[in-house]
């Protein structure tokens, strides 16, 4: 006996993950307990080689300056002190630039951008119409007979990305579902309502000027999803987000 | 050549044999002498060459054994421990002018950093009961939405339940301090190694 056909539509949808490219700042008790570390490593370790060189050098400089040696004048060789290659490796050290932890992008909070918030996860979201209605949701994309649902959710990423996104889908099982109800003007026997798979990726190239972007889209951090999703499909989402 | 060699040996047994036996009998040097002039002939001149091949082969044979058997036996010795260089302390680093001199530390000092412990203590245990929290929200999750999905289509619950095989080894480059430098042309060197290799 065939199965009755269901009355609920499926959709994948595809949480794309941009993963962090700096290291988050310490807390405070993270900061002081580091600091505590490097104080008791420094008490049980021993003198190394430079640091001796250093201490027999002082000692000969002190030496000097009390009994007035006339030594340097005698041997005219200049000697390099341990003291003056740490003053030049300080210098070489000072020259360098690192590039800035805080971007531009963070400055001017361009939420479009990829740059922004370079130390937590970014999520892509994107203006879709549901109904009669835009909403900002995860791309999503009506599941059809014949593949599987993380292809849904694939194809979800691909309609709004373009093809050469690469992404890396974490396996074959949905993190999570939203279902809702349609509402009463448009319920019918056949067709109650929806549910929606989530599936989870994570962003591989972090070039995206090759893709075809064609809604509104942003990328957005965990905290700021509140600001665009509504209570009840954040619920859902914020259970399999990890921070 | 080989008469010269057999000559003196010849004439030796004939005189042997001559103040031996008291008969009137034409001496001769035993059985291996037909005729005092054809002695090349009748002794056996190729008698060195065929006794060295034996005693060679069995000689051969005999060393090669020796050898195996000194090769089983130090195969079957237990392999020699390869020692780790990081456990042993090399002795310039024991001398007593590398020990550094610092002064005592003081009553609150030690107070401060018992009590920095046991705040840390306490951080590290709520760190890890929310991150053993978050992951049971997101297992529970999954179950959830895998409970829905068998209820919608088993063909779909099976393939979500399938292994995926493209996903492990997975490899990432860890997040650094600071993000990489656009155009940033790192100066040129060469590294030797120099680790010491150890083979059992």
């Amino acid at each position: 006996t065939a199965a009755a056909p269901r009355p609920w539509r499926l959709f994948g949808a595809m949480c794309l993950l941009r993963l962090p490219r700096i290291t988050q700042p310490l807390e405070k008790e993270e900061e002081e307990m580091a600091a505590l570390m490097e104080q008791i490593e420094l008490e049980k370790s021993c003198y190394s080689d430079h640091e001796i060189r250093k201490l027999g050098e002082e000692e000969q400089l002190k030496r000097r300056k009390e009994s007035m040696y006339d030594d340097d004048e005698v041997r005219g060789k200049t000697v390099i002190m341990a003291q003056d290659l740490e003053d030049k490796w300080e210098q070489k050290f000072l020259r360098f630039e690192a590039a800035p932890r805080i971007t531009d992008a963070d400055k001017s909070n361009n939420r479009k951008s990829l740059n922004r918030k370079l130390d937590s996860n970014l999520m892509l979201l994107v203006k879709q119409k549901i109904g009669n209605k835009e909403l900002w949701l995860l791309p999503q994309v009506e599941w059809q007979p014949g593949e599987t649902l993380r292809s849904t959710a694939e194809r979800a990423m691909a309609t709004f990305l373009g093809d050469h996104v690469q992404a890396k889908t974490l396996g074959n099982a949905p993190y999570g579902i939203y279902k809702y109800k349609f509402p009463r003007a448009i319920r019918t026997e056949d067709n109650v309502g929806a549910k929606v798979f989530f599936f989870k990726a994570f962003l591989q190239s972090s070039d995206l000027s090759q893709a075809e972007l064609k809604e509104d889209h942003l990328w957005v951090t965990k905290d700021e999803l509140g600001d665009y999703l509504k209570p009840e499909y954040l619920k859902k989402i914020n259970r399999f987000l990890l921070d | 050549t080989s008469s010269r060699s057999v000559c003196p040996h010849a004439l030796c047994s004939f005189f042997f044999f001559s103040s031996w036996l008291p008969q009137a009998v034409p001496l001769r040097g035993g059985h291996w002498q037909s005729s005092l002039l054809a002695f090349r002939a009748s002794i056996p001149v190729r008698a060195q060459p065929k006794k060295k091949k034996k005693v060679d082969v069995r000689r051969e044979q005999a060393q090669k054994d020796r050898m195996k058997k000194k090769i089983k036996k130090l195969e079957k010795a237990a392999p020699e421990m390869i020692p780790i260089e990081d456990f042993i302390t090399p002795l310039k680093y024991s001398d007593s002018n590398r020990v550094r001199s610092l002064p005592p530390l003081s009553f609150e000092e030690t107070e401060r950093r018992v009590l920095l412990m046991k705040k840390w203590c306490l951080f590290k245990h709520k760190q890890d009961k929310a991150e053993k929290k978050a992951i049971q929200t997101l297992v529970e999750a999954q179950q959830e939405a895998l409970k829905e999905l068998r209820l919608e289509s088993e063909e779909l619950y099976q393939a979500a339940i399938r292994r995926d095989e493209g996903l492990f080894p997975f490899e990432r480059d860890g997040p650094n301090y600071t993000p990489p430098l656009p155009g940033y042309d790192p100066p040129e060197g060469k590294s030797v190694d120099i680790t010491k290799v150890y083979t059992q």
